[in-house]
């Protein structure tokens, strides 16, 4: 049936830029426990640097990538170093004093946008927007297909960094167990700052790839970093695996309800929240922990 | 046993994502007795206790308390059936005082044996367990001696029929493990029935009327401490091929 | 001591109150005047509110706006359909309180900052919900049934249910329900396992705080005639309401109030101050990260630590035993 291939692809290119925009909270979340609220803000904020590099110097916004990363991962350390660092934690971290500062940065981070670029809706347009491609008897537009692309490199390059590399692998001693990797002289200040780094940037690629496909406002972080959630509810977060096959059940579940109801988009966000508070109380270990060990251990979040 | 089992667990596992902690447990525990469970670390001792009390929900196994099947109840609904434990790291209210941090046990976890007077009945526990001089002191500014205290206090607030003791003594010096070992001796005096995690095996060799030895989540041994301290699996699991100078 | 006699003491200072600004307001103030206590008034009455889920129990819910919204919906439909406005606002509280159970359930399930987030999620779903159904006006909202409208009557309301909220968190603050809401707070496994069934008291709480807001959200209808998704089901509403109970003072009971004096104060300066209704956004979240890095106990803390004798040494910092 072309109806359900068509939603099977469109959903695989969308999976592909939700995993990226979702690994960014999901990396700091297991290395800190924090839950990084701020990255709503910078998602945007990598939208608009984005625009202003492409309106203004004309750069593609592909391009613009080998930029927007090494900035915004300065922008996390930054953040970390200054904001984040000096807090009292909490032992365990997951504070509520760390969570409403970073809403706050978040906050501000809008009002930044608002007073620099104005509220007004905004889009890129390249030369390459309206074209589109066959990929397996389905059209899809070619920016879609760009940024299908360098999500997933984003991603095996992130598994592959995770997995040999020195720097990869105290990542995820941290996150598995904070005292015990400590105790074999991990530098806890280092990873934190990293992981706020790689965090950072990966939410402001995830915002210019985004900016190549939707309209963008300063507001318009919130919907995402929404889903975002939903995707590391789903999938917990400690595996680049499990945060694509999240990705990829978000964006199923959304395709399929454009495609087969009538329901207007705005709506949809509300109806996968909806499906996704439900699905949290038959699965309080999330749905892929359901599933059992192979997928490697889910942390509880209840 | 010639009475009826106040605590009665058959088949008990606990698996945790291709751990087995436990592995099938069975024992009885007589009323007012003293009960010990010891083992090397990693046998699932505190893990047992988890499931007794209903933090944690057993993979499989029935528990039955004065006769009632209470294993996949919640926490708190088996703390109102009079059934508590303390924790082996403390977790004291520090934002309260300690007489406030009793008073949780007693007004949530004593149910329908909440005594009349409850101002009274919380100053004799303070008394009981040596706190009386720092009730109106924060929770979070105790000694670690006097927050094992408090724990032991808000959990004999709730009134148990049974009373679990993870680990007690860990970290105590000499003189407050004699202590400790003569407020143990009072709470099973006053009626309560005592399962009691330990390290300080003379300790609980010393006060139990019979204990359990876990090793991997299995039980290996059961019964009067002079008997199972001989048990060969028992010296093998604590210290390789050598007996024990234990008495 | 009987419960009247012990909670006598919690009745006096908002008696007084209540005596002073809804008699002798209407009589000595100007229009104006009355106008900002009344939004005074009712700041104070969500942000205590809130506080007694989010100070008093620790859950942190930025989905508040939902209940605002629900109570004054509630109002301007049935007082479409006939029924006094005043009757209506029971109403609202209730549908608002079984709103909030029925988040709760799943919600609470989760802890700390994901029950946080989920509650942005939920209020969204509670906008678009309104802003797309019909019944509800759609997104051009709702106008309430001509008719004589008595400002005196609701501002007398407004502040007799401020002093009402103030009265009631003092006397929660004390009561063994407050304590049990204190050690969830606190340690929310230590709390269970001493026999504090945790859910049953969060959903109460959330309950009750839902209703009160709802109330207020009524009296709002009452008062501005005409309401709209953009203005009760706001997200704006919604950080607001979270910001007044911690920039005062995050769970005690004079904090709230305190946040509510500020922000109706602030209200105000913007209104007349454009630049200052721009930069909303970098107030609030400079205030929160203020706030967080410096007294996480907000006004409250700084008024005490300010009290406290400058040679005075601080008080003993809780010991954090190994956790």
């Amino acid at each position: 049936m072309s109806a359900l291939r068509a939603i099977l692809v469109n959903s695989l290119l969308t999976a592909g830029l939700y995993a990226t925009m979702s690994y960014g909270l999901a990396v700091i979340y297991g290395v800190m426990r924090i839950i990084n609220l701020a990255h709503a803000g910078i998602l945007m904020l990598g939208a608009y640097v984005t625009l202003t590099l492409n309106v203004r110097f004309g750069i593609d916004p592909l391009v613009s990538l080998v930029l927007v990363i090494p900035l915004f991962f300065g922008f996390g350390v930054v953040l970390y170093v200054l904001l984040v660092k000096p807090l009292p934690q909490s032992a365990g971290g997951a504070s509520i004093e760390s969570l409403l500062l970073l809403f706050g940065v978040w906050l501000v981070l809008q009002n930044l946008a608002y007073a620099i670029w104005s509220g007004d809706i905004q889009s890129i347009m390249t030369g390459y927007t309206m074209r589109s491609v066959s990929v397996l008897g389905v059209r899809v537009g070619l920016p879609g297909l760009a940024v299908f692309a360098v999500s997933a490199a984003s991603l095996v390059v992130l598994e592959a960094t995770l997995r040999w590399t020195y720097l990869g692998r105290a990542i995820r001693a941290v996150t598995q167990n904070r005292d015990a990797a400590l105790l074999s002289g991990i530098n806890a200040d280092r990873i934190s700052a990293v992981a706020f780094g790689i965090g950072s940037a990966f939410a402001g690629a995830a915002g210019s790839l985004l900016a190549m496909l939707y309209a963008f406002t300063p507001d318009f972080g919130r919907s995402f970093l929404l889903k975002a959630f939903c995707i590391i509810v789903l999938a917990g977060m400690e595996s680049v695996s499990g945060v694509a096959a999240g990705a990829f059940v978000l964006a199923l579940l959304e395709n399929v309800i454009g495609g087969y109801t009538a329901i207007p988009t705005s709506f949809q966000d509300a109806l996968s929240f909806s499906l996704l508070v439900v699905a949290l109380v038959a699965f309080p270990q999330g749905i892929l922990g359901a599933f059992g060990a192979w997928t490697g251990r889910r942390r509880k979040l209840a | 046993m010639p009475t009826e089992p106040i605590l009665s667990v058959r088949g008990l596992a606990k698996r945790f994502q291709g751990l087995r902690a436990l592995n099938g447990v069975d024992f009885d525990v007589a009323p007012g007795e003293v009960f010990g469970i010891i083992g090397p670390n990693g046998a699932g001792k505190t893990t047992l206790f988890s499931c007794l009390v209903g933090a944690t929900r057993p993979t499989a196994g029935e528990i039955r308390f004065r006769g009632e099947r209470i294993d996949g109840l919640p926490n708190y609904a088996i703390v109102a059936r009079g059934l508590v434990r303390t924790h082996q790291i403390v977790r004291p209210f520090k934002e309260m005082t300690v007489a406030e941090n009793v008073s949780i046990g007693e007004y949530f976890g004593a149910g329908g044996r909440r005594r009349a007077d409850p101002g009274k009945r919380i100053a004799e526990i303070l008394d009981q367990t040596g706190l009386a001089s720092r009730a109106r002191a924060l929770a979070g500014t105790l000694s670690i001696g006097d927050a094992k205290r408090l724990e032991i206090a808000r959990a004999v607030a709730t009134e148990p029929y049974v009373l679990c003791l993870d680990e007690v003594m860990g970290g105590l010096n000499p003189a407050e493990i004699v202590a400790a070992m003569s407020l143990i001796r009072s709470i099973r005096d006053s009626g309560v029935t005592v399962l009691w995690i330990e390290h300080h095996v003379h300790a609980v060799v010393g006060v139990s009327d019979r204990i359990l030895v876990l090793n991997f989540g299995e039980k290996i041994a059961e019964g009067k401490p002079e008997v199972v301290m001989r048990h060969p699996e028992v010296i093998k699991a604590y210290l390789g091929e050598e007996a024990p100078r234990v008495v | 001591m009987s419960l009247l006699r012990r909670s006598a003491r919690f009745l006096v200072w908002p008696v007084a109150a209540f005596a002073v600004l809804a008699a002798a307001g209407p009589a000595l103030l100007s229009r104006g005047a009355l106008n900002d206590v009344w939004n005074t008034a009712f700041a104070v009455i969500l942000a205590s509110s809130w506080n007694i889920l989010g100070g008093f129990a620790g859950q942190i819910s930025i989905g508040y706006s939902a209940f605002v919204g629900i109570g004054a919906y509630t109002t301007v439909l049935l007082a479409l359909a006939g029924i006094n406005p005043y009757l209506t606002l029971p109403i609202g509280a209730l549908l608002a309180a079984l709103f909030s159970y029925v988040v709760g359930l799943p919600t609470f399930r989760l802890r700390g900052p994901y029950f946080t987030i989920a509650t942005i999620g939920v209020s969204e779903a509670v906008r678009v919900f309104a802003s797309g159904v019909s019944f509800t006006g759609g997104s051009s909202g709702v106008r309430m049934p001509a008719g004589s409208f008595d400002f005196v009557r609701n501002y007398s309301a407004m502040v007799l249910l401020a002093v009402i909220v103030v009265a009631l968190s003092a006397w929660i603050k004390a009561s063994p329900f407050g304590r049990a809401l204190s050690a969830i707070r606190q340690d929310i496994d230590a709390a269970e396992a001493l026999g504090v069934h945790a859910a049953k008291y969060k959903l109460a709480a959330h309950a009750l705080s839902a209703a009160l807001v709802a109330l207020a959200g009524g009296l709002f209808a009452i008062n501005f005639q005409y309401i709209s998704p953009g203005s009760v089901f706001d997200f704006r509403l919604s950080l607001t309401i979270v910001l007044m109970p911690i920039v005062g003072g995050l769970g005690t009971v004079t904090g709230p109030v305190l946040g509510a004096i500020l922000f109706s104060y602030l209200q105000i300066k913007m209104l007349s101050i454009p630049s200052l209704r721009d930069s909303y956004l970098f107030l609030y979240g400079g205030m929160l990260i203020l706030v967080m890095l410096f007294e996480p106990k907000g006004l409250v803390g700084l008024l005490a630590r300010l009290r406290r004798a400058p040679s005075a040494p601080s008080p003993a910092r809780p010991v954090s035993h190994a956790d």
